[in-house]
């Protein structure tokens, strides 16, 4: 466990695109496991989330749900969300845990402008490092699942860390621990994987043939996983069902930053090379297109 | 005894110039230090990364109207006449120094008058894409991600221009700088670069 903490990626960094997993210390790589099944919306998750973190008491209001709050913010980094749908001609609760999914392939900091403000461990956790935030709110756009929240007093934006000050002392998060239906499992990826297979077997067993696992490729795979009873209707669990850490305005940026840097480099040292062959213009007191009588004139 | 002087810009004028140029560079440093991580320390220039990023738009907010100011001076003087369009085919003369194959200018020629619109242009990109990511809580976050490359893309033809701005108004062609400074030029200076510009003001 010595090495939890170890770092992968670090935001607005030479290495933050290059995986540096050749140089991983062969510690644990842990992943959460979401039962969508097993969930009886206690939101005791909630609580615990708020409680361990210390992030204090959101008022709300009844918006005809029975859903807490309406959505995330600086102060609720896990929201159980409580999406009525119709199944069959039954009202279903397609329940979401919506918190930050840890992406293997981050979105959010591949956008981070600033050095040092989002990191990576080996162990998969993504981590805001808010000192070093500056605000910008470009891992917003990066995120394909709308989770970092803006706190426009601080100017910084904050998300689930997966408990990492549990994590690194050998504990669950918090949520995990609290939940009294052991639909949050926690342990490594390998064994959350596989963990997953059998609860979709038993889904399928109990009738939900379209059960399935939420660990989207598109990201490099996540973190935070889901096994979801209603594997065809991803939309109705507000969960995207193609998200990328690499749009295509993104992946256009990368491209044009660098070529950029070349042309305004070339920019430079192209007016130098023009100053060198031709130098600075030396005004005649005659010759050159100004002077004499047979230039053009307008008539007035 | 000192050569006549003719005078180029206005007072107002070279505030004008100074307010879009000083923000203008301040806006390309920070923007720079967002865009590449290893020019991050440019943010200094407005107070450390969180300072620059809050201090960036409100800059961005004196450019524009520094910027509009500019466009609705001298808008009227930069319309390209048929002059200006030989004067653009014989670009490369001009680049060459062979100025007996290039047209006589007026008060602007026709490269200043193309430089006048590409960064009013430019300056619309920046103010549009700009506003978008200065509340991007009001929009989604694809039509953001464009918005960050067109803000981008508009940098760098901005930092371009700049470039080439920069060595023309100064080590290029000495005697131009002065014009925003004290905005004067000498008679000689104004006979070379804008004849008919120089007719006109010296006419009797």
């Amino acid at each position: 466990m010595t090495d939890t903490l170890s770092i992968r990626r670090v935001s607005a960094s030479p290495d933050a695109y290059i995986p540096i997993s050749a140089l991983r210390s062969g510690g644990p790589t842990y992943a959460k496991l979401v039962d969508i099944g097993a969930c009886i919306g206690c939101k005791g998750c909630e609580v615990a989330c708020k409680e361990w973190n210390d992030l204090g008491v959101e008022p709300t209001a009844n918006f005809g749900s029975y859903q807490s709050h309406r959505d995330l913010s600086p102060k609720t980094w896990l929201l159980m969300r409580f999406n009525e749908v119709e199944v069959d001609g039954n009202l279903n609760w397609l329940i979401k845990k919506d918190a930050c999914l840890h992406c293997e392939e981050p979105g959010c900091l591949f956008a981070c402008p600033a050095p040092g403000a989002i990191v990576q461990y080996t162990n998969g956790i993504v981590d805001f490092n808010q000192e070093n935030c500056i605000g910008c709110q470009y891992c917003v756009t990066g995120c394909p699942f709308d989770i970092p929240r803006f706190d426009a007093a601080t100017r910084k934006v904050s998300k689930c860390n997966m408990c990492v000050d549990r994590v690194e002392v050998g504990l669950e998060p918090a949520c995990v621990k609290t939940c009294p239906t052991n639909a949050i499992s926690w342990g490594s990826k390998r064994d959350m994987l596989a963990l997953a297979d059998q609860k979709v077997e038993t889904l399928n067993a109990r009738g939900y043939e379209n059960a399935a696992v939420y660990n989207p490729a598109g990201v490099g795979g996540t973190h935070m996983m889901y096994v979801v009873p209603h594997g065809d209707r991803l939309g109705d669990y507000s969960l995207p069902s193609d998200p990328t850490a690499s749009p295509a305005p993104m992946t256009a940026l990368g491209f044009m930053k660098r070529m950029g840097a070349y042309l305004m480099g070339f920019g430079v040292l192209g007016t130098l090379v023009h100053f060198l062959r031709y130098g600075p213009e030396r005004l005649e007191e005659h010759g050159g297109h100004g002077d004499g009588p047979a230039r053009e004139v307008p008539s007035a | 005894m000192a050569e006549r002087l003719l005078t180029r810009f206005t007072f107002f004028e070279r505030i004008l110039h100074w307010v879009v140029g000083v923000t203008f560079v301040l806006l390309l440093a920070t923007g720079l230090a967002f865009a590449y991580p290893a020019l991050f320390w440019l943010t200094a220039l407005l107070g450390g990364g969180p300072s620059a990023r809050a201090l960036h738009p409100w800059v961005g907010m004196l450019f524009t109207a520094g910027m509009g100011a500019m466009l609705a001076v001298w808008f009227r003087d930069m319309f390209l006449s048929g002059t200006d369009r030989r004067w653009l085919r014989a670009i490369r003369h001009y680049a060459t120094r062979d100025t007996a194959k290039v047209p006589p200018a007026g008060k602007y020629n026709a490269g200043q008058k193309m430089f006048f619109w590409v960064q009013g242009a430019l300056a619309v990109v920046f103010v549009v894409s700009g506003a978008a990511l200065w509340f991007p809580a009001a929009f989604g976050a694809a039509f953001l991600q464009w918005m960050r490359l067109a803000h981008y893309l508009a940098t760098l033809g901005g930092g371009l221009f700049l470039i080439v701005h920069v060595y023309l108004g100064t080590v290029a062609y000495p005697g131009t700088a002065r014009a925003m400074i004290d905005g004067t030029v000498t008679e000689r200076w104004a006979r070379h670069h804008h004849p008919r510009w120089h007719e006109e003001q010296t006419r009797p």
